[in-house]
Order: structure tokens, then sequence, then C-alpha cells
């Protein structure tokens, strides 16, 4: 007779689908940099993929490990995004001399003279992530300080990504308002007719999203993750041994920020546009619901959520657009009632409906 | 003592009428008009003058009189003067016909011109037979008051039958005091412009200051400046109260929006996502009472508001328990992943409408009870729908206040509010009370829908305007407080219509969040904390 | 002799309820004081307000006579050698029992901690579980795991809010002798507990609590005796 498998250990599991969800990444970069079959549509898609991939790291980082949910990271996901259209808009000026549209429904006669730093790509990335850390900073340093948390804390940074959006549909505001920024012409020099820009924003988004995985990776493992679950447990006891929490939880806040705004930096260029839509509390919901479906505090939870929700919208929105809403939702409640970690959870699945209700894992309570 | 009323009023008139038997020498008055310049001004003013105590025929004479003189068919022959029309002539002075009358049209000077259309509007106010007829008078008078006897107004207002016109003829008297050459009469009228305080009132007074006598007369000058400084005190107290009007009826919307809110957040730490939905749903149960009215009783359908307040109710709780039976409560102890479960509910109610429904807005009739409103004092006006909404989220108030002080539900849901464990050790159902305020606060949000539909757009998409203001009275209110939850209500409302005006809708957005920011700063809990410990 | 924990003229409000009212309070080094009274008279909170979880109206606390502990944070308050336990066992759920420890030793991952941790994980009696998730604890254990988390960093002043709460006899005798060996000349100890044999078993002294005010202080034999005490809270 065969002994059944004891089941795996969780720790062992996720380290397995974490090496897994690396490989993939990897191969993804390989696949788009050596294979000339693929078409500039799916390398386009697989960019995209990448970039929300690394969006749902930078909330899972949050949200799994430090047990606070923020509502609001399509706004640091925005920051990035506009930095970028400036810095795209600045550099089309400067290299084709075509004056931009913005210039004309915005009533300009130029672009803003305060842009045209941004035209260098290094004081761009500069620029979004000092912006996003900045912001990040404040916010999280008085709603931290006064331990605003939990519900409160989501539906705050919701009202701030709200109140955000609305600031950015002005015209006054100087963005582009409803427009937003659009109609690039060249990036690094090259028209972004050329095919080769697909795959290279395509393997820089790949590229950041596997280092981002590996970084993450190790600083979740180490002391400083370890100490962000204590947090997430328990966060009197840990402040009564000692430690500032206020620090630590700021210090990740802000690294998540910025990694949002370095996505929102690299999906821009991709899709050509960047306007307020982005700041919709839908998108940045939507952020979590990627996480929760594919398993908090495990960051390949995180872009396997990510990569499957956003898979089947895209093939959906191809075909049946109206539908996407109604998957969206069921998807999201089938994993709530479920799989209450998530999807990962299925190679360990005990149906939670029919267990006691209450009898649920150490992560829940900050779920 | 009716009757010395009546006496003195019988008086009154016999005096008038002897008067009026005096009013003009006709024949006098129409030679002097064709006795040039001089003498038409002279007749003119003899026929205002005389207006003030003239019969009803003699105003009919004056108004035909002077009519002819501004459009040139009164002859000045050798004859008695005439009015020719193309029916035939008249005399001027009797308007009995005569024949063949020649001669010439006296010209209008351009000082005389504006004296005869006075006395023709007077003439007319004082013999028209249609009461459109008097209402232009009036207003082609309204800005030669000044040039009329305060008296005539007087009279005419006494002659005049309809309502309306008459107190608008009083008022205009009011002007014509204005200018009167007594400054006793002039200093009052001024005051008693004063207390009717609106913007037309202000400019009227204003005006007076470049009126010679105010620089010469320093009693004139301290009435008016009087009378200006009170009418601005009362505009601007008409003007907060406007404000302060529009707060209340956009913080009752809140209030209900987020009662339920609150009261499910006290009980469960749970956020639900959904409740701009519920109120999405509450609009669209009462357009399926509305529509139900005008198939089976159209007559009533000026009800469907009251009618459908039950049906809403039950309605959007029915929904409210359905939801936590088959989702919230599974998620018990994990408030975020409630938070996403009933986005998605949200999410799903949304499209479900709009594919079933459509995404148009609904048409809602207007009951007579809530259209028009109701001018208070000098902008003021109280408008029903407003006021409709206002009242409504008063009753919820209250009523939910009863529900939640004096019910055994309402003991339940405090006590589970204050301690779940402790509650459940004595015996309370804990999960049905979860359930039932569950539903009440879904019922809350329908009402609010309810309340929200004849003054708002209802389509599909309407929860999500509420979401976050609502999100944000909860916040500021803090937990499971039915004050807590009406003060932030009232903050949140009269903050926004304070800062819209200066600085618009968004800024008023920003504003808000920025001090529901600083104020959670100096009160992490919320405006009311429930006493509960950490550890 | 330093007094270890000075406590003047505290009154601690919630609401309009007086929690703990003027109370006055010295605790010596090498000494074990119990801090006993009836629910609600306010030992939690006392402990909350040394511990700084929470604020005190009036009065003031002094830390090692020149420390004022009173205003300052949580972690300050910890990391200047005073540190307690919770009522409810409050452990690191999702992490190893070694993590744990660790956290309360404050990190470092030199051999010498790594010792240390050892050491007190003996001590408690649960080296061979410092793989597991506390989470997969037992009740006793989870206590236990908690208490080795502030010791391990050899604080000067303990505070322990009802270790024995819910553990058997066994396990109570067991945590009696652990905090006897605990109790050094340079280290003040201060237990909350309602189990009155062991409150005998491990005291040097007792504080009596009752409506936030002291009702007695003195030996647990004393306090047997005293009619009040008797009154309010040990019953007759
Ligand atoms: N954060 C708080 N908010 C409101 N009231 C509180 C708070 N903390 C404690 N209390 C109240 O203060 C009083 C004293 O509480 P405390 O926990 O100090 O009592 P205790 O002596 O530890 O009781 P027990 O033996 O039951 O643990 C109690 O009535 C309690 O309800
Ligand atoms: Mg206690």
């Amino acid at each position: 007779m065969i002994a059944p498998k004891p089941p795996l250990p969780a720790r062992a599991l996720d380290d397995r689908v974490f090496a897994g969800v690396a490989a993939a990444t990897l191969l993804a970069f390989a696949a788009v940099a050596l294979w000339p079959g693929l078409s500039g549509y799916r390398v386009n898609i697989i960019g995209q993929l990448a970039c929300f991939a690394l969006l749902a790291v930078a909330l899972d980082l949050i949200w799994g490990y430090a047990g606070i949910l923020s509502l609001g990271h399509g706004l640091f996901f925005a920051i990035g995004g506009y930095v970028a259209g400036m810095h795209l808009l600045e550099h089309s000026v400067a290299t084709t001399g075509v004056t931009p549209d913005i210039v004309q429904f915005m009533g300009w006669t130029a672009l803003p003279a305060w842009w045209a730093p941004l035209g260098s790509f290094p004081v761009a990335l500069l620029a979004a992530i000092a912006v996003s850390f900045g912001a990040a900073f404040a916010f999280g340093w008085v709603s931290f300080r006064s331990r605003v948390g939990g519900v409160y804390f989501a539906i705050i940074t919701q009202a701030l990504v709200y109140v955000a959006m609305l600031l950015m549909f002005r015209n006054d505001t100087g963005f582009g308002g409803n427009n937003g920024m659009t109609g690039f012409q060249m990036i690094f020099g090259v028209p972004f007719q050329s095919p080769s820009v697909a795959t290279g924003l395509a393997l820089a988004s790949l590229g950041v999203l596997g280092v981002t995985l590996v970084g993450c990776r190790l600083l979740m493992v180490g002391r400083f993750g370890r100490l962000l679950v204590a947090t997430r447990d328990d966060e009197i006891r840990l402040r009564s041994l000692g430690y500032d929490t206020l620090r630590l939880k700021l210090a990740v806040w802000c690294l998540s920020a910025v990694i949002a705004a370095i996505a929102g930096l690299l999906y821009v260029p991709q899709v050509g546009i960047i306007n307020p839509r982005v700041l919709s509390p839908e998108l940045s919901l939507e952020i979590a619901v990627w996480c929760a479906i594919g398993g908090r505090g495990r960051l390949a939870g995180a872009v396997i959520g990510a990569v499957l929700v956003n898979a089947i919208k895209f093939s959906l929105s191809a075909t049946l657009p109206e539908l996407w809403p109604f998957v969206l939702s069921g998807l999201v409640i089938l994993v709530a009632l479920i799989f209450p970690n998530g999807l990962l959870d299925i190679g360990r699945w005990r149906p939670a409906l029919l267990s006691r209700p209450g009898a649920l894992r150490p992560q829940d309570a900050a779920s | 003592m009716w009757w010395r009323a009546l006496f003195a009023g019988l008086f009154g008139a016999i005096l008038t009428c002897g008067a009026a038997a005096a009013a003009f020498d006709r024949a006098a008055i129409a030679s002097q008009i064709c006795g040039g310049a001089a003498g038409m001004t002279d007749a003119a003013n003899a026929m205002l003058a005389g207006l003030v105590d003239a019969t009803t025929d003699d105003a009919r004479w004056a108004a035909a009189l002077s009519g002819a003189a501004i459009d040139r068919s009164l002859k000045c022959g050798p004859q008695d003067p005439a009015i020719v029309a193309p029916e035939g002539a008249v005399n001027a002075a009797t308007l009995s016909p005569v024949e063949g009358s020649v001669g010439t049209s006296p010209l209008l000077s351009l000082k005389n011109r504006p004296l005869f259309e006075t006395v023709r509007a007077a003439a007319t106010l004082r013999s028209g037979a249609a009461v459109n007829d008097r209402g232009a008078a009036l207003t082609a008078l309204e800005r030669r008051a000044g040039s009329l006897r305060p008296e005539f107004f007087e009279k005419a207002a006494e002659a005049e039958t309809d309502a309306g016109l008459r107190s608008r003829i009083l008022a205009v008297g009011q002007a014509a005091l204005l200018n009167s050459p007594d400054m006793s009469k002039r200093i009052a009228a001024i005051e008693r412009i004063a207390a009717t305080p609106d913007r037309r009132s202000l400019t009227r007074i204003e005006a007076l200051k470049s009126d010679p006598a105010y620089q010469t007369d320093p009693g004139f000058r301290m009435a008016v400046d009087g009378g200006v400084a009170s009418i601005g005190r009362w505009l601007s107290v008409s003007n907060a109260l406007n404000v302060f009007y529009n707060g209340l009826s956009i913080a009752s919307i809140l209030f209900m929006a987020s009662a339920g809110l609150a009261i499910i957040f006290g009980l469960m730490g749970v956020i639900n996502l959904a409740q701009g939905e519920f109120i999405m749903i509450g609009a669209y149960v009462a357009y399926a009472v509305q529509e139900a009215l005008r198939a089976v009783a159209p007559g009533l359908i000026d009800w469907y508001l009251i009618a459908a307040i039950p049906v809403v109710f039950l309605a959007t709780a029915g929904i409210g328990v359905a939801l936590e039976a088959t989702i919230v409560r599974r998620l018990y102890t994990r408030p975020l992943m409630t938070l996403l479960a009933t986005w998605a509910v949200s999410l799903l109610l949304v499209n479900l409408m709009r594919v079933t429904v459509g995404t148009q807005n609904l048409q809602f009739v207007t009951p007579w009870y809530i259209s028009g409103g109701r001018l208070l004092m000098g902008d003021f006006i109280v408008t029903w729908n407003r006021l409709f909404a206002i009242v409504f989220a008063g009753l919820t108030l209250g009523l939910t206040w009863f529900v939640l002080k004096r019910t055994p539900l309402g003991l339940n849901i405090r006590a589970v509010t204050q301690n779940r464990a402790m509650a459940g050790c004595v015996g309370v159902a804990t999960r049905r009370v979860d359930m039932m305020a569950f539903g009440l606060g879904s019922g809350l949000a329908g009402l609010a829908g309810l309340a929200l539909c004849p003054i708002y757009n209802v389509n599909p998409q309407m929860g999500s305007n509420f979401i976050v203001d609502s999100f944000m009275v909860v916040v500021l209110g803090g937990v499971g407080t039915l004050a807590g939850t009406a003060f932030a209500a009232l903050g949140v409302g009269q903050i926004n219509v304070l800062i819209e005006p200066l600085y618009g809708a968004v800024a008023a957005k920003v504003i808000v969040l920025l001090m529901i920011i600083a104020f959670l700063q100096w009160r992490p809990e919320g405006l009311y904390a429930v006493k509960g410990r950490r550890k | 002799m330093t007094v270890a924990v000075l406590v003047e003229g505290l009154t601690v409000e919630f609401g309009r309820f007086r929690a703990i009212d003027d109370l006055s309070l010295a605790i010596d080094y090498g000494e074990v004081r119990a801090v006993i009274g009836p629910n609600g008279a306010g030992k939690t909170t006392l402990l909350d307000v040394i511990s700084g979880v929470s604020r005190a109206r009036a009065g003031r606390v002094l830390f090692d006579e020149r420390l004022e502990l009173t205003g300052r944070s949580e972690s300050a308050i910890a990391r200047s050698g005073v540190r307690r336990k919770f009522q409810k066992p409050s452990v690191f759920e999702a992490l190893s029992v070694r993590d744990n420890v660790e956290i309360g030793l404050g990190g470092a991952g030199d051999p010498a901690s790594h010792e240390k941790v050892a050491a007190i994980l003996e001590t408690v009696g649960l080296s061979e579980h410092a793989d597991r998730l506390a989470s997969e604890l037992a009740h006793g254990q989870k206590q236990w795991l908690e208490i080795a988390m502030v010791v391990v960093s050899e604080p000067r002043v303990l505070m322990l809010d009802e270790p024995v709460a819910g553990l058997t006899d066994e396990e109570t005798e067991r945590t009696a002798a652990l905090i006897r060996r605990l109790r050094t000349p340079d280290r003040a100890i201060v237990v909350v507990e309602h189990d009155m044999d062991f409150v005998e078993a491990i005291a040097d002294r007792v504080t009596v609590l009752h409506e936030g005010r002291t009702l007695f202080e003195g030996s647990m034999a004393r306090a047997r005796a005293d009619a009040r005490v008797v009154d309010v809270y040990l019953g007759r």
C-alpha cells in the first residue's frame, strides 16, 4: 500500500509557487526577447500584464504583509503615469517639433515651461519616484501617526483617489483634464510605430517585475518582513516590545507607492494614453481584487491574481465586453466565500463554506 | 366694531364721489392741449392732479385724450378740439361724435411726451377694463412713480378689484412716496420699504443717494443710510439662511445614505460598499411604484412618493438581509474581504440594472406637494422638494432613533455593538441581530433613494456619487452612533455648500477630505467614539 | 535602594468614568509585587498607563527614579526596559515560535542572541516547538511564549497581566517556578492575578486595588486577614 503523501507545509508550498512565478517571468522575458513569431499585439499585452503584476506586488506588500489595505493605489500608479505622459510629450516635441494636441485643447501656446526638465528620462524617473514617495510619506505619516488603520484607512484612501480623480478631470488643474495626455510620437528617440518599441517596453516591464519580485521576496522573508507580519498580527504587542511601528508602516507604504508609480511609468507608453480614469476608485479596488484572488501575503499570489484577472479581462473585452463585470464580481464573491486565502489555496482546499465559521487562519484578522 | 368701519368706509366713498365731480374741467384741458407746449404741460399736470380723485368715467376720458395726444389723432382746428379715429371723429371734451373736424395735430415735445405717457398709464390704471391692461399700465408707471402723488396709488389700490394687482399698486405707491415733496413722508416711505428687505428695495433706496436731498438734508441721509444698512443686514441673513437650507437638504440625503452604513459598521465593523446601490435600488423601486400607480390608479399618481415608502423599505431591507445571510455573515471576522465582496455585489447590481432596465435616467412625476416653494424673507426661498427631503430625513432620524433606543431589536443592536462576546453570552442571538441590522441599514439606504428621486438623476450609476461622501460621514461621525452620523452629515453638507460657491465643487470635496484627515489627527475614532477596550 | 516604579497621584478616565483615582504606588527592585482586586478595579489600566498604552489624566509614573514614563510612547518605554505581558495572550500568530522570541529580543542575528533565544525557549519548555507557527500552540503555551517574548530582553521592570489565567494546576506551578527564577535584585516584577494561591506562592507584597484606589498594601497573609479586603474581594 502507498501511504498518502502528507500535505505540503504552507511555507514550502509558497516557496514552490514563488519559484514557479519567478520562472514564468523569466520565460516570458525570454519569449519576448527571442521568439520572433510573437505578434506585436501579444507582446504589448504581456508588457501590460507585467505592469499590472507589478502594481499587485506593490499592494501585496502593504495589504498582504502589513495588513494595511489601500483602496487608493491608483493614485501612485497615476503619478507614475502622468510623469510618463509629460516626459513623452516633451520628448516628442523635442525630437519631432510637432505641437501635440494637448497644447491646442488646453488653450496653451506651448507645453508648460516647468515640464521641460521632464523631457530627460532620468529626471522623469526621479520625479515619479520623488512625487510618489512624497505623497505617500505625507499621507502615510498623518494617517499612521493618528493610528488610522483597517477599514478607516481603506475608506480614506478611496476618498483620496476619488478626490484626485475629480481634480484631474478639471481642465484648470493643468494636466489635460478629461482628455488626459496622448499622441506620443517618440520614445528614446524611436518612433512609436517601430515594433521594437513594444518589445523594449515589454522587456523593461518584465525585467522590472522580476527584479522587484526577487528583491521584495528577499526583504519579506527577512527581518523586515517578519516585523511587518508582526505589525499585522498585533500592532500594540509589537510596540510594547520596543518597536516603532510608525516607521515600519511608513517604510513599507512608501516602498509600495514607489513601486506602483514605476508600474504606471512603464504602463503609459504601452497604452499610449493617460487620463483621469486610472484614478477611478474602481481601478484601485480592482488591484485589491487581484491580490485577493491570487492570495495575499505571498508575492506570487499577487502576480498570479493580476495576470489571471487581466487575461480574462483582455480576452472578454475582445468578445463579450458586457460580460466582464459579471465575471469579475462572480470571481470576487467566489474567492471571498470559498478560497479565503486566494486561488493558491486550491491545492489544499478545505471548503470554507463547510468548515465552522470562525475557524480561520491567522492572517484572516487583517483581511 | 364692524359697523364703525362700515360707516367710515361709506363716508369716505361719499366724499370721494363729491370730490370726483369736480375733478376735471374737460373743455379747458382739451383746449389747453391745443395751446402750445406750455399749455400741454399744464394740461398734463392738471390731469395728473385730477386723476387722484377721478371717477372711472373721468379716467377713461383722460386716457383717451392723452392717448390721442401721444399718437397724434388729436386735431386742433378752428372748432373745438377733436379726436380723429378710423371709426369717426369725437369731441375731445365730451367724446361725443362730431362731423368733419379739421386741424393740425399738436406735436409733443421731448419733455411732454413722458408726461403724457404717465397720464395715459395712470388713467388706464384707474379705468382699464381688463386686469392685464391695468397691470401693464402699472408696469409703465413703476419707473415714473415719483411724478405721481402718493395718494393716487392709495386711491387706485382702494378701487382695484384684483388682489394681486392691488398689492403691486401699493408697493409702487411706496416708491411714489419716496419722491413725495413732504420730507417726513419720504422718510416714512424709506422705512416702510426697508421693512421688506429684498434686492429690489435695496436698489430703490440706494438710488436715493444721488438725490440732492441726500447731500443737504441730514435726516434724509440718515434714513437712506439706515435703510440700506438694514436691508443689507437682512439680505445677508437671508443669504445665510439660503446656504444653510441648501446645506441642510444635502445633509439630509447624506444622513440617510450613511445612517445605515454607520449602524452596520458599528455593529459588525464592516463597510458595505454596496450601500450606494441600495440607494439606487430604492429609487428604482419608487419608480416601479409610480408606474404601478399610473397603471392601476392614475388619479393617485401624485401620491407615489408616499405609497412607495413601505415598499421601498421592505424591498431594500429584504435584499440587505439576503446579502447578509449569503455573503457578509461568512466573512464575519474579515472586514477587508467584506469590503471587496460587497464591492463585487455593487458591481453586480449596477450591471444587472443596466442590462435589465437600461442606462437612461428614469422619468419621475413631480407631485404638486413638492413643486414650487415659498419666499419667506429677503431672498430666502423654501422650496418644497428640498423641504421634503429634510422632513423625510428628520422623520427617518426620529424613527431610527426610536428603533435603536426603544425596541428590543435596538437594545440588542446596541448590546452587540458594545460587546459582541458578552451579548452572545447572555443569550442575544448575535447572528440574527446582525441580519436584522443589516436589513435596517439597507432599508435606510433605500429610503434615501426614495427621497432623492424628485431632486436627482436616477440611473444605475447614481449610487457611486454618494458612496464616498457617505463614507466620509461615517469616518467623521464615528462608529455606530446616530448622533455622530447626524452631526457629521450636517457638517459635511454645510461645508460643501459653503465652499462650493467660493471655490467650486471639486475644491469643496478636496477641502472636506483634508479637514477629515486633519480631524482624525485630533480624534482618530471620529466624533463620537463608542467606549470600548483595545485589549 | 532605588525605587523601580514610582506612581504618583495617578488618575485615568474613560469618558466620565474614573478607572484609576489618584493612585500612588512604589515598587522596589528585587521584589515581586502582586496587584489584585475585583474585576474592573483598574489593574490592567494601571499596567496600560505604565507601559504607555493608555494616557493618564493626572499624575506621573517614574521609572528608576529618573525617567518620567508618562507621555512617552509604548516603544520608548519598552526600550527603556519596562515590558509587559498582556491579559489576552498576544503573540504573532503567523510567525514561528522562534521568530516571536527573536522579535522580543529586538532582532540581531548574532550567535549570542541565538543562544539567548534557545535558552529562554528551553526555560519555558517550548524548545521542541520552536519552528511551529505560534497559532498552532495551545493556550498555555501561548501564555508562556508571550512571557518568553518579554523576558528575553531582560527587562528591569517586568509586568505580567494574569499569566496563569486558563492554565492547568501543573502549568500554574511551572509558571510560579519560572517567576521565582526571574526574580533578581535588579529587576522588579509586577504580577496581576486572580489566583490567590499562585499569588501567595510568588508575591513578596500585594497591593489590593478597588475602584481605582489602593485598598491595602502588605503581605498576602495580612491581606487575607484584612476585613475590607475580604469584604470587597476575597469573600468570606
Ligand atoms: N479603553 C477603555 N475604554 C473604556 N473603559 C475602559 C477602558 N479600559 C478599561 N476600562 C474600564 O475601566 C475599568 C477598569 O478596567 P481594568 O481592565 O483596569 O480592570 P481590571 O482590574 O484589569 O479587571 P479584570 O480583573 O477584569 O481584568 C473597567 O470598568 C473597564 O470597563
Ligand atoms: Mg485586567
